[in-house]
């Protein structure tokens, strides 16, 4: 993305270089893990292998956040993503700046031709959406690390070449005080969609560009609209092409104009016409202060495997997409906590290294179907022959009339988390579990997450109508010596260790699917590893151990 | 995919067809047609139904033009 217009924007941190020690003692030194990149999945992975007690260094090639200027990047975050955040500690500070929204309508002239409501599914704590600037979400991040306090946060530190050595990575890095390397033991890759890395181990990326245009105009002004999602696929106000209009934080919205594929883009992005098109849109007397504006168009690329020896590739360095349901974003989030707590296991030798490789076993088809998801999308919004047209057309002119073709019109799928259902760790399931609310006999207010108390481990929820048998009691007590990676929770309204009474309104039996007597054995990333029936001390050794990697 | 005669009124639906395109200009009969597939679509619902209907469409469309399989 390429800024085109630096707006009356705003105030970013900038973070302070200080000479690495390399430099300052003159050696070369070794670290378990080195993080490239301080974006969102970069950070993220620090701040999540933190909070599981690794420390990390994290090299990122600029001094502030953002990338290179304003750029507003990202900006909505979905439940999983914002669950994550709750999880990080950065949560209540994102909801404070944010806008919580869950309503999105697209339409045709004045008529609603298609919408959708994700709060009627909600189960967690999390609304299904907020929507905030990117930086806001790397700063909050920044601070926590800083915070945690494990992190060897190296601003103006840029990786200029890698090698991989017979047992580690060596990475070459450039800063204001000179050159000098570093070795690692794992390198997780977050340095976005030109990364150095990757080009330096010469991985291919299969890229793909669209022809399609947009121009993004972030504006602040005093908009009656409901905070809600609105998109016009044809809209008067831009010729007939589409347009996104989304609020975000500081009363700042983003209008995102499709352009002409002709389009001279130098003019499209020039002030003054993007200041008229927005009187357009707008109506000529309004004011508004423009704060950004940017080009982009799409493109797609993924590697064929997200894992390259001792390398992890995460975020933009692995997968980019068309921006559409924010899945980029989010699914460079979700890659950073799929890797970290495996990443910690291994780290802290509870689990074989094996484990690692489910991260591409997993994320890659994540990615495959987000790609899969946002081309459809943008192959809807841009008609490639007359045919298609004529096809969208029909679409288009079915749904203001009729309810059976709202759902063809296809303006953006929203990111959810992804299930996880052909992975090797998973024993048919694999879903994410919402983060349902509970509340304690004391009356405070928690949800599941709490019930993992800090710690890299699986919950094991046994759901018993009628409270365990001292046989099922003796399972338990033996399973809690053995497995010391397992939190066991008793749901039922008979016995010790009860979570039935923290929920209260059924949402962590809705959210897990629960119908009949069952042990769930829940994720540290809240994925639900298996659901077992008529379980046995056997059947839930074996499922645990399976989504560890562990020999059975 | 159902491929013996299940049409209960084969004449008529022909009929019916052929009146609903009169008087249309091509470009009304392609945008007819279109929303005809949508709706006809949404009352079979079942995906891979669909999928057959459209890949015989396609093979019986080439097959016209002599391109084969």
């Amino acid at each position: 993305m390429e800024t085109q217009y630096q707006g009356s924007g705003y105030r970013l941190p900038e973070y302070p270089f200080e000479t690495p020690p390399e430099i300052i003692e003159g050696v070369s030194k070794r670290y378990r893990v080195v993080i490239v990149g301080g974006g969102l999945a970069g950070l993220s992975v620090a701040c999540d292998l933190a909070t599981r007690g690794i420390s990390t260094v994290l090299l990122d090639d600029d001094n502030t956040i953002g990338v290179r200027g304003l750029a507003s990047r990202g900006i909505t975050y979905a439940q999983k993503s914002l669950e994550i955040f709750e999880r990080l500690g950065i949560y209540d500070r994102v909801k404070a700046k944010g806008v919580e929204w869950s309503h999105g309508k697209t339409l045709a002239d004045n008529d609603v031709v298609y919408s959708f409501d994700l709060a009627a599914t909600r189960l967690s704590k999390q609304p299904p959406f907020i929507n905030i600037q990117q930086f806001y979400i790397e700063w909050f991040l920044v601070d926590r690390i800083y915070e945690l306090g494990v992190t060897d946060l190296r601003w103006s530190n840029k990786v200029v070449g890698v090698q991989e050595l017979s047992d580690c990575i060596r990475l070459d890095v450039e800063t204001p005080a000179g050159q000098y390397h570093l070795e690692a033991d794992w390198v997780l890759d977050a340095s976005g969609v030109n990364s150095p890395i990757r080009e330096g181990l010469n991985l291919p990326i299969h890229p793909a560009r669209g022809q399609d245009r947009w121009c993004i105009s972030d504006i602040r002004f005093k908009l009656d609209a409901p905070l809600e999602r609105w998109t016009w696929i044809e809209a008067p106000f831009n010729e007939n092409r589409a347009v996104w209009q989304l609020p975000m934080g500081d009363g700042v919205w983003r209008l995102d104009y499709q352009m002409d594929a002709n389009a001279d883009l130098d003019a499209v992005s020039n002030e003054g016409v993007v200041r008229s098109r927005l009187g357009q849109q707008l109506g000529e007397d309004r004011e508004f202060e423009l704060v950004w504006v940017g080009l982009y168009a799409y493109r797609t690329q993924l590697l064929d495997n997200m894992r390259h020896g001792r390398v992890f590739f995460l975020g933009d360095a692995a997968h980019v997409m068309s921006p559409f349901g924010g899945r980029g974003g989010n699914s460079g989030i979700q890659d950073a906590e799929n890797l970290s707590w495996k990443l910690a296991m291994v780290l802290n030798g509870h689990a074989p290294q094996s484990l690692l490789d489910s991260y591409q076993a997993e994320r890659h088809p994540a990615a495959i179907h987000n790609i899969k998801t946002t081309s459809r999308t943008t192959r809807f919004l841009s008609p490639q022959s007359n045919a298609e047209r004529i096809l969208r057309d029909a679409v288009i002119a079915l749904a203001r009339e009729f309810a059976f073709a709202r759902p063809l019109v296809n303006t953006g799928r929203m990111s959810v988390a992804f299930q996880y259902d052909t992975s090797p760790l998973i024993t048919h399931a694999g879903n994410a579990v919402q983060n349902v609310p509970l509340v304690s006999s004391g009356g405070t207010q928690g949800s599941l997450l709490d019930l993992f108390a800090g710690k890299n481990c699986f919950l094991a929820v046994w759901f018993s109508e009628h409270g365990l048998t001292p046989k099922q009691i003796k399972l338990v007590k033996s399973l809690q010596i053995e497995e010391t990676n397992l939190h066991w929770y008793i749901y039922s309204s008979i016995g010790r260790n009860s979570i039935e009474l923290m929920d209260r309104g059924g949402g962590l039996k809705q959210a897990l699917g629960v119908v009949n007597d069952c042990v769930c054995l829940i994720r540290p990333d809240m994925h639900l590893a298996a659901k077992i029936e008529n379980p046995s001390a056997s059947s839930i050794r074996i499922a645990l151990r399976k989504s560890m990697a562990l020999e059975i | 995919m159902k491929l013996d005669p299940n049409i209960a009124d084969p004449d008529g639906l022909y009929e019916a067809l052929v009146n609903a395109h009169a008087g249309l200009s091509d470009q009304e009969s392609v945008a007819l047609n279109a929303r005809l597939v949508f709706l006809l679509a949404n009352q079979i619902g079942e995906p891979t139904i669909l999928y057959d209907c459209i890949n015989s469409a396609l093979r019986s469309v080439h097959k016209n033009n002599g391109r084969g399989e």
